[in-house]
């Protein structure tokens, strides 16, 4: 049996030579590695793409090792796992507990945000720029807990169309 | 030859460019419907020009820009106004340009409201009484057995209620997305391109013109989210009213919001959302180069389908014969129709 896989891997040394142990580890054959380091998704991390070959089972355990590791897979089978949400606030987003918001959404199952650029104004208003990886499906709970904070702290709140 | 004869209700911008419009076109409507439009009576605020036989188009239109009012309309000029020029003459078709009025509706309301009940169809550009009282108005036409045309109250030029309705008479309409208001899209895609903060844009489109004094119904969202319920009602079936409409305008968006989204991708532009469970008009992100990216004063809406899935239109929202060949097109419809 044969997978094809896209994961995310972050751009910093050794990474995806870790992403290719558990393969090694449960004697997987690895068909095709696609990492171009230069490519970058929006979030700046690497895409990796593998197609591995072997036992069900032992596929199953590396895919399982990945969660473990924490390594995102995006894509398996041609099938998109993850979606991206891009949100912007505006308002005291640093004195409303900026922790307990961004706590707050990546409390939600499957959901992290991935990138986080903000711009201070003094005393005034500040906007921020928010970029969330979810798991397919967890699109509309992002956009209630979003709307939930929103309303409780008084934020603005632009949301994809 | 048969023969319209038709009343211009409110002499604005719109009601001079239906008039300039009419006397554009005339022969053209000629040729394709067999029907002769006449205009026996046009009225502005506070009066009125009025003749059974007919008015000449642009010495209308020059006699309001020149006198100021229409009762200065050589030999036909007269200081009736309102509902009492609906009985001062015999026609066949209101063409009702007042100025949109969200609070009460009126004058457009009772001007409507009469005319159907005089048996006499209606072709409108006025928001106020579709977005407070849609159920209503178009029950009355209905049960007056009357045609009510009203394209041009949603995105001026931009052909959506009847395109819809027609064109794509096959498909169920699952939802609209567009932006519908031209000033904030104007305002919105200046802050982009300069860089510079709304309160700028804002005073440099109201010396343009393409804001008014009192930019409220446009900044606030008030205008889109009468649109909104034009949309929800006529198109989706949705009994909706303007109180139903969760709004938000675009007076909050600085430049940094802007320059934050510029850097991922996105703009910001003011989208009017109508779906069974949603009815929103609120600043949104759009990914630049899709459907959404539409720039100056320009209108545009994503309608999505079960058959053909998302048709998007794009069309001029505002000006004077631009809202007019709305208005027009309408009541060439009634001429096929009915004549």
């Amino acid at each position: 049996m044969r997978i094809n896989l896209v994961l995310e891997l972050l751009d910093s040394p050794g990474q995806l030579v870790k992403a290719l142990e558990p393969i090694s580890n449960y004697g997987v054959n690895l068909v095709t590695v696609i990492h171009k380091r230069d490519y970058k998704n929006d979030n700046g991390n690497v895409p990796v793409q593998l197609t591995i070959e072997g036992e069900q089972e032992d596929l199953k355990s590396i895919v399982n090792k990945y969660e473990e590791l924490g390594f995102s897979i995006i894509e398996m089978d041609g099938v998109v796992l993850k979606e991206k949400i891009t949100t912007v606030f505006f308002g005291h987003i640093v004195d409303q507990d900026l922790r307990d918001t961004m706590d707050r959404i990546n409390a939600l199952d499957g959901v992290v945000i991935v990138a986080f650029d903000i711009k201070l104004n003094g005393e005034e208003k500040s906007t921020a720029l928010i970029n969330i990886e979810a798991d397919i499906g967890r699109k509309q709970d992002v956009f209630n807990r979003i709307a939930e904070i929103a309303e409780e702290k008084d934020l603005l709140v632009i949301n994809e169309v | 030859m048969k023969e319209c004869k038709v009343i211009i209700m409110g002499f604005g911008s719109v009601g001079q460019g239906v008039a300039n419009a009419l006397s554009m076109k005339k022969d053209l409507i000629k040729d394709k419907t067999g029907v002769d439009v006449k205009v026996v009576a046009a009225a502005d605020s506070s009066s009125s020009a009025i003749s059974q036989d007919g008015l000449d188009e642009e010495l209308l239109v020059k006699t309001k820009n020149k006198e100021g009012k229409l009762s200065a309309y050589p030999e036909f000029g007269s200081d009736k106004n309102g509902a009492d020029v609906l009985d001062a003459v015999e026609y066949d078709c209101l063409i009702e340009a007042t100025p949109t009025n969200i609070v009460d509706a009126q004058p457009a309301l009772s001007l409507t409201l009469k005319a159907f009940e005089q048996g006499k169809d209606v072709v409108t550009s006025n928001k106020g009484h579709l977005a407070l009282k849609f159920k209503e108005v178009v029950g009355a036409a209905e049960k007056a057995g009357v045609e009510f045309k009203y394209e041009a109250s949603v995105g001026g030029s931009m052909p959506i209620i009847n395109f819809t309705k027609e064109t794509l008479a096959s498909c169920e309409i699952k939802s609209i997305k567009g932006i519908l208001n031209g000033t904030t899209n104007y305002i919105l895609s200046r802050m982009t391109s300069e860089g510079s903060e709304y309160e700028v844009i804002l005073k440099e489109s109201q010396e343009l013109g393409i804001a008014e004094t009192d930019p409220t119904q446009d900044v606030e969202g008030i205008d889109a989210a009468c649109k909104t319920v034009i949309l929800a009602n006529s198109l989706l079936g949705i009994d909706a009213t303007y109180s139903d409409v969760k709004v938000q305008g675009i007076s909050q968006i600085n430049s940094e919001a802007i320059e934050l989204a510029k850097r991922d991708d996105y703009l910001i532009k003011l989208i009017a959302e109508v779906s069974p469970d949603n009815l929103q008009v609120s600043p949104r992100l759009v990914k630049r180069g899709s459907s959404y990216d539409v720039s100056g004063t320009l209108n545009m809406a994503t309608i999505k389908t079960d058959l053909a899935d998302e048709v998007s239109v794009i069309g001029l929202g505002a000006g004077s014969l631009e809202t007019a060949s709305a208005m027009l097109t309408d009541l060439i419809s009634i001429l096929k129709n009915k004549y």
